[in-house]
């Protein structure tokens, strides 16, 4: 303490929604020169943690998290150093570090992971390929006729599970698959969709899911398993088409279709607190509130690029969208105004494609983009915190899924990339 | 009449020497010899001028033709004859006057005073008295005139009494013929040749008519006889008129002699008689005109009254301003030539421009510069390998040990020769700077920050192809394009990731791809070599959506076989691996076909074949299988062709003219005149009234089609030749794209008011978007239909997506 003692000295007081890391809540002197190390080398001191047991921590003041030394702050922000500065600290994240990565046939288009299930990719190559918790390819699904684009799980217990698959095909198939006796089969494939299908969402309570397809649509499906084929009129269907779909497939229609968007829809969410709201994304620059129950579009929200990306958050309660344009915009969906952007994370060099928020933090969100780099972000602070890279140099980050403490992604330079991310779940509970 | 000319003689000495007067009187005898007894001396001068008033008198009454001249009226004769000239000349001088008075009105306005003025007017009178007095001699002198005396043919009596001095004048013979003009003219011939004469007996005719016979002559002999008889005879000289021989009096003789002699044949003239003043400064004891003062010296002059008037007026009205009492007139200013002491040079004139000093010797010019002035000998070869316009200066510096050793300097005339020039005859003119702000010159524009949205970055990029792109289409749906490039392929690409979906591989370069318009029918034309080819991309649509295509390209089929083929264009099958791969129908060509265009509808494509002469353009039916040939002949090489968006137009470009047709009316609407050398590409704007055009001469012109025949706009931003342009179709851009590798952005706003002409703003310069390979850049430019991204296709076989 005596070494850094000198120069200006500025009283500050910490305080933390951490319980585990609280301390008393006087003012303390310190160096105004003091930047974030040495701000958390004094709690870690108070703390009384040494060797292994220090923990880096983050400052927060007035909900921004401090970048520089405290006296530059002061003097950016025209504060005086004679009051009393209450500062908030939390545990920082430590950088995600890069597991492995899995090499596929063609790029990766579509990641999803499950925590007892495992990962999910789909691919450019019409397959959807499903890892263990060990990131061993167990089983390759074959099946569509087109590039997978979206991948979702509806249900798994560690061997046995079911999941959905959405592909240019215009089709979403349902899979069964038991890593038990390496065995999967398409349980029914969905049909109704004219276009692609770009996004494929789980509601909460897993009994419906919506896609959002290149034909402008949205179309709302159960997740019942049917045992016959809906009766789906296809007059268009040529005797050669006929031939390759096979006869045993179940049919499936959708319950409803959502038909507000003019463009693509290229990204849906369902809202993890309430089963019937979904939120989408298209090419027509709205992000829209849907009520699937009563099929209604609540409220739009327009900006000036194409959608390409949304998340929500169920900690915030924020969505987040991707767009042509390298910036991330956070809405808040419960407001009723059109086109207010809550928030714009900008550091990007070109599309965003995905986002995706941590399953446990309000404030931290990962998002891939065509510049090839996957950053996390803590939306109280100015940059991201990290920038990860995906693969090579470059090569488009098409799908991100920050699961857990496993941060997923798949690119065009065909890998899977799978990051440690430090769970943050204890911090969450503030 | 003798008595009047030696008189008029003398008058006409008086005023001024004018000897062809005096010459004109003709030689008569009496004439020559009558003032031969005329003594003048100096001393009579005094008489003679009062005989000069005398005379003139005379003259001018009988100028008056007054005829009658009793001793009651002479004196007023005497008096009239002054006032009448007076008169005449008062009134000259004052209209003379009149005319000085309007030109110097100016002055008085000036503020003359008065009493200038009125000197003025003395001044005038004084001048106008002089005028009179040498009038008068003038209107003496030019009384005498050398028939004047034929109008007096009679003596004049009263003469005598008027003139006390009598003159001897020599004696006349009084009878009639006493005249020698006269005397012996008897024959009236006249002055003819008089060998007329010479065969008939008489020699004329006398003045009653009759013959004057010729006088009898001897002959020679006789003539010889007599001149030996007569003494005389050698002073006789032949009259061939009278055909006798005269005698020559001796007067005549003397004359001969004195004309022989180059005198003056009149012996008493005298050419340098002195000079007598009648107008001089001596006060005459007797002047000249002894009348009494006329009246109108005593009553005020009219004129002056006039005058008077004028300036009292002028007063009045404030027009002259009278100085005040105690005004000093200013004094003349004076220069004193000789005093040295104050000789200050003139101040200079404002535009002045003192001609610049010579700069004044630096170190390296010494003859012993310092050592870091002295020239390495690089620098002294670097020195003399320059051109002598290059050398910073025609010098290089030397050191020498002393003054004494320093050379003369061989350029010294030639420079102070350049520098005289420099100071007298080089212009120096001083130049007004404009102080325009530049600023201010530039059109305002809005700013390309409120004119977002337009592509800005880069965001994907396609590689895949292995030859230069030439052309790129994106479908209706924007979600697929598709490519043609020289690698022989056609590839269809996924927008949204830079994703190949699709490769058709076909036998030649494909100069040309379109997606068919209509959102129900997914056809892709190429263009490819001497043939079209129809493609249905598969797996890409919906089946029901490739089923409905493939009924509307087969549909034509069933069709062609009944009509004739048509030799300009072939409709055939795709073999069945042609068919597997995707294509569905061919249209054989008669030449390489480098354009292919859809109709708004999907039905109709048009092809540009350059080369093909009148059957370039060609227009196919797509459902029917049909071509017709719009224009039986065309003119000039059509580069483009394009159907108009809305209307049943169609615009043709060949190399300098863009044409617009009426494809129902079948005529020709309008020749746009681009001004450009060679049109490389053509587009319409979405509502139809406007278009682009780019040239390979680095020119974009956006024609208003309502506008004019000319250019709205020549755009020349890029540095190589454009090969592509291109509106948005929803969003107020165009584009284009040039050899130099460059995509020049514009907002270009097409409003729909018609009184407001299309706003265009650049926007963005998208800088060395393709390489350049083999002096090629970016080949095609082509907006998403939807969003505002742009994609562009380049010779580097890469094709990229901005947003």
């Amino acid at each position: 303490m005596d070494a850094i003692a000198d120069g200006p000295q500025v009283q500050v007081k910490f305080v933390t929604q951490q319980r585990q890391f609280a301390i008393p809540e006087t003012a303390i002197q310190t160096p105004a020169r003091l930047r974030r190390y040495g701000l958390s080398q004094i709690i870690n001191l108070v703390l009384q943690n040494e060797g292994e047991k220090q923990r880096p921590f983050d400052f927060l003041i007035d909900g921004e998290f401090l970048r520089t030394s405290l006296a530059e702050y002061l003097e950016e922000k025209n504060m005086s150093t004679e009051n009393v500065l209450t500062i908030e600290y939390v545990e920082s994240m430590l950088p995600p570090t890069p597991l492995s990565s899995y090499e596929h046939d063609d790029w990766v288009s579509a990641v999803q992971a499950h925590h007892p299930g495992g990962f999910l990719t789909g691919s450019y190559d019409n397959h959807v390929r499903l890892w263990n918790k060990q990131a061993e390819c167990t089983q390759i699904l074959t099946g569509h006729n087109g590039a997978v684009k979206a991948v979702q799980w509806l249900t798994s217990d560690g061997d046995n599970g079911t999941l959905l698959s959405g592909a240019l095909d215009r089709s979403i198939l349902a899979w069964e698959y038991s890593h038990v006796d390496n065995n999967h089969s398409i349980l029914y494939e969905c049909r109704g969709h004219t276009g692609g299908v770009e996004s494929i969402s789980l509601n909460a309570t897993g009994d419906r899911f919506a896609s959002g397809s290149a034909d402008a649509s949205i179309k709302i499906w159960t997740t019942i398993i049917p045992t016959v084929s809906d009766h789906i009129e296809d007059v268009t269907e040529t005797r050669k088409k006929r031939k390759t779909v096979k006869e045993d497939r179940i049919l499936k229609a959708p319950i409803s279709s959502l038909n507000a968007h003019t463009g693509p829809v290229s990204a849906v969410t369902f809202s993890s607190t309430s089963a019937d709201t979904l939120y989408s994304g298209g090419w027509d620059h709205s992000v829209r509130v849907w009520d699937i129950e009563n099929s209604v579009n609540i409220t739009t929200k327009n900006c000036e690029k194409v959608v390409h990306a949304l998340d929500y958050s169920q900690h915030s309660g924020l969505l987040a969208s991707g767009h042509a344009d390298p910036v991330i915009r956070l809405w808040d969906p419960r407001s009723e105004d059109s086109s207010v952007v809550k928030q714009t994370l900008s550091g990007h060099q070109n599309w965003v494609t995905s986002v995706s928020w941590s399953p446990s933090s309000s404030y931290m969100l990962a998002s891939g983009s065509y510049d090839g780099l996957i950053k996390v972000w803590d939306i109280r602070a100015k940059g991201a915190l990290y920038t990860l890279s995906h693969g090579k140099a470059s090569k488009k980050v098409f799908s991100i899924d920050w699961s857990n403490d496993i941060l997923l992604s798949g690119g065009e330079d065909n890998q899977m990339k799978i990051h440690k991310v430090q769970d943050m779940t204890d911090r969450a509970e503030a | 009449m003798p008595s009047t000319r030696p008189t008029r003689k003398a008058t006409g000495t008086k005023a001024a020497p004018a000897p062809s007067k005096k010459v004109v009187p003709a030689p008569a005898k009496k004439a020559v010899v009558a003032p031969k007894s005329k003594k003048r001396t100096v001393e009579e001068a005094r008489d003679e001028s009062d005989d000069e008033f005398g005379e003139v008198a005379i003259d001018m009454a009988s100028d008056d033709d007054e005829e009658d001249m009793d001793g009651d009226d002479e004196s007023d004769d005497a008096e009239d004859f002054p006032e009448e000239g007076e008169e005449g000349q008062d009134m000259s001088a004052a209209d003379l006057e009149e005319d000085e008075d309007e030109d110097s009105e100016g002055s008085y306005m000036d503020g003359d005073s008065i009493v200038d003025s009125q000197e003025e007017l003395d001044d005038e009178d004084a001048e106008d008295e002089e005028d009179e007095e040498s009038d008068f001699d003038d209107l003496v002198e030019d009384d005498i005139d050398p028939n004047f005396g034929h109008n007096l043919n009679e003596p004049l009596a009263p003469e005598s009494d008027y003139n006390p001095i009598i003159r001897e004048y020599p004696e006349i013979d009084p009878v009639y013929d006493s005249d020698s003009s006269t005397e012996e003219n008897e024959n009236t011939v006249g002055n003819i040749p008089m060998h007329w004469y010479d065969d008939y007996p008489h020699i004329g005719y006398d003045i009653d008519g009759k013959k004057i016979m010729r006088p009898a002559t001897g002959d020679e002999l006789d003539k010889f006889l007599s001149t030996m008889d007569d003494p005389d005879s050698w002073l006789s000289a032949h009259n061939y008129k009278e055909g006798q021989d005269v005698k020559l009096s001796a007067e005549e003789l003397e004359i001969i002699r004195r004309l022989e002699g180059n005198r003056i044949p009149d012996a008493d003239y005298n050419p340098y008689e002195d000079q007598v003043e009648f107008f001089s400064s001596k006060t005459e004891i007797m002047p000249l005109s002894a009348a009494p003062e006329p009246k109108r010296r005593f009553i005020p002059s009219k004129h002056e009254a006039k005058r008077i008037m004028k300036i009292v007026r002028a007063i009045r009205e404030g027009r002259i301003v009278p100085r005040k009492s105690g005004y000093v007139p200013p004094k003349p200013k004076y220069y004193n030539l000789w005093n040295d002491a104050e000789d200050k040079p003139r101040e200079e004139h404002v535009m002045h421009i003192t001609a610049p000093k010579m700069k004044l010797p630096t170190h390296d010019e010494s003859y012993n510069p310092p050592a870091e002035y002295l020239p390495t000998e690089e620098e002294i070869k670097e020195w003399n390998e320059m051109d002598k316009e290059d050398r910073p200066k025609n010098y290089l510096p030397q050191k020498y040990n002393a003054l004494r050793n320093v050379p003369g300097y061989g350029q010294f005339i030639q420079e102070r020769f350049e520098r005289c020039l420099d100071l007298y005859l080089a212009p120096r003119v001083r130049k007004n700077r404009l102080n325009i702000d530049p600023e201010s010159l530039i059109p305002k524009l809005p700013s390309p920050r409120d004119l977002q949205p337009f592509p800005t970055r880069l965001a994907i990029e396609f590689l895949g192809h292995e030859g230069r792109v030439r052309s790129i289409s994106v479908d209706p749906t924007g979600l697929w394009m598709a490519s043609g490039s020289d690698d022989k392929t056609v590839r269809i690409w996924e927008i949204s990731t830079g994703r190949c979906m699709a490769t058709y591989h076909l036998d030649e370069l494909v100069t040309s791809v379109v997606w068919g318009p209509n959102k129900d029918v997914a056809v892709l034309a190429v263009a490819c070599g001497y043939k079209v080819g129809l493609i249905l991309p598969e797996k890409l649509f919906s089946p029901e959506l490739t089923l409905h295509s493939e009924e509307y390209l087969k549909a034509g089929f069933a069709n062609v076989a009944t009509g004739e083929p048509n030799p300009k264009a072939q409709w055939k099958q795709p073999t069945p691996a042609e068919f597997e791969k995707g294509i569905r129908v061919w249209v054989h060509l008669q030449k390489p076909v480098k354009q292919v265009t859809w109709h708004r509808k999907g039905d109709y494509f048009s092809t540009v074949a350059p080369d093909a002469n009148n059957s370039a353009v060609l227009i196919h039916q797509l459902t029917k299988h049909q071509t017709q040939q719009p224009f039986k002949k065309t003119k000039g090489a059509v580069q483009r062709v394009m159907f108009h968006p809305t209307k049943p137009m169609f615009f043709v470009a060949t190399q300098r003219y863009v044409r617009q047709y009426n494809l129902q009316r079948q005529e020709l609407v309008k020749t746009m005149q681009t001004g450009v050398k060679w049109i490389s590409s053509l587009d319409v704007h979405p509502a139809g009234d406007n278009l682009i055009i780019g040239s390979y001469d680095k020119r974009l012109c956006w024609f208003d089609l309502d506008l004019s025949s000319k250019p709205y706009k020549t755009l020349r931003y890029h540095q190589q030749a454009i090969r592509s342009v291109a509106y948005h179709k929803r969003y107020p851009l165009f584009a284009s794209c040039a050899d130099d590798g460059n995509v020049q952005i514009f907002h270009g706003m097409v409003y729909n008011d018609l009184l407001q002409n299309p706003l265009i703003v650049p926007v963005k310069i998208l800088k060395n978007v393709h390489q350049r390979v083999e002096a090629l850049g970016a080949l095609c430019v082509e907006w998403h239909p939807t969003q505002p991204w742009l994609i562009s296709s380049g010779a580097d076989h890469t094709i990229k997506l901005f947003s």
